[in-house]
């Protein structure tokens, strides 16, 4: 448990830090850059929910397993919902 | 006015609501959405998309330092997120059909809201740390403070989650992590320690956030040139609220904002009824 809460921390700072150095990176250059910096800052919280998920697994807890399943399928169809 | 002076704004102000925000457990977000939306009259939709964008990165900075405190449940964060997530994609799919003028008056009430949540005291553990295994979503941390192991167990799972449902679509409709709501929610209703509470609801918030930033996101909302001063002010902002000052909890800062946050909510509720107009 230890071990995936230090790394779940560590998803986060890469994962912010990454979002905003792309994104400044692209504030400067082009908007296709800003994009994917912005693209990776909005996956940051949802890395939190896939490592969970996977501490579920390595659990054998089924029940949150599928909750984190689920959290995650919401944000394909929050993606996808455009095309409607 | 050009991007450049806009940007540096952003990035100015996001370095002060994030500091601010990091102290007294506010997120950023509802700071933020106000200074975008009547200051720089940016337009609603677009405004909320980049407060969305400042919430995800306060909270992903929060959330390595809380989540290395111990103190998030995260198997109730897993529960109430199911619902938080539906709501906040629900939530900003319905504002983007919904007029400028309803969003604001949305986040009017909100404000008002906050405001109130604000002045109440925040209740330090007692209440909530009552040992019963009944529930399978008990928890327990250590406490610094007072150097004991707090065990919890969780009370009114249905209102809670009916509450998350309820919390991820305003927070999706108005571009706030919606922590302002689910704390109160978690601590009053659902029995949780104030500190569990925090942490738990900081989780929730960075991944209620994503789900509603990615539907603007996916519809061009964000906008890309004003996304880099967001994050990185609010990252440093955070950066400094959290290593500095999230030990001072000044009871004086929080009502000034209070009031501070209830005078905006007016203004903008003028400013969308057409009395004040810039």
């Amino acid at each position: 448990m230890v071990m995936v809460e230090s790394l779940i921390s560590w998803v986060l700072r890469i994962g912010v830090f990454s979002g905003a150095t792309i994104t400044l990176i692209g504030f400067f250059t082009t908007p296709e850059i800003t994009w994917l910096g912005v693209l990776v800052l909005i996956l940051t919280p949802f890395m939190r929910v896939v490592m969970t998920g996977i501490y579920f697994l390595s659990r054998r807890d089924w029940a949150y397993f599928s909750l984190a399943i689920y959290v995650i399928m919401m944000l394909v169809i929050g993606s996808l919902l455009h095309m409607f | 006015m050009g991007i450049y002076p806009v940007a540096l704004a952003i990035f100015i102000f996001g370095i002060f609501a994030g500091s601010l925000g990091a102290m007294l457990g506010l997120g950023g977000g509802v700071l933020m959405i106000i200074f975008l939306l009547l200051a720089l009259n940016i337009p609603a939709h677009q405004a909320v998309a980049l407060s969305l964008i400042a919430v995800i990165a306060s909270s992903s900075m929060g959330g390595s330092v809380y989540i290395k405190d111990r103190m998030t449940n995260l198997k109730l964060a897993m529960v109430l997120e199911t619902f938080t997530v539906t709501g906040a994609v629900a939530g900003a799919f319905l504002a983007l059909s919904l007029p400028v003028s309803a969003i604001q008056v949305l986040l009017g009430c909100v404000l008002f809201y906050t405001s109130i949540t604000m002045f109440r005291e925040r209740k330090e553990e007692g209440e909530g740390a009552e040992c019963s295994g009944s529930s399978p979503l008990h928890g327990e941390f250590y406490d610094e403070q007072s150097c004991a192991t707090v065990k919890y167990s969780i009370k009114n799972l249905k209102l809670g989650a009916a509450a998350s449902l309820i919390a991820g679509a305003v927070s999706g409709i108005v571009g706030i992590g919606g922590g302002v709501i689910k704390v109160p929610i978690m601590n009053i209703v659902m029995k949780i320690p104030i500190k569990a509470a925090a942490a738990t609801s900081n989780f929730m918030v960075g991944v209620t956030a994503a789900a509603s930033a990615v539907v603007y996101f996916q519809n061009g909302l964000v906008d890309l040139q004003l996304a880099a001063p967001t994050m990185l002010g609010i990252m440093i902002g955070a950066y400094i609220g959290t290593r500095l000052l999230a030990r001072s909890r000044s009871v004086v800062l929080r009502r000034v904002l209070a009031v501070v946050l209830a005078f905006f909510g007016f203004v903008l509720l003028l400013k969308t009824g057409g009395v004040l107009v810039w």
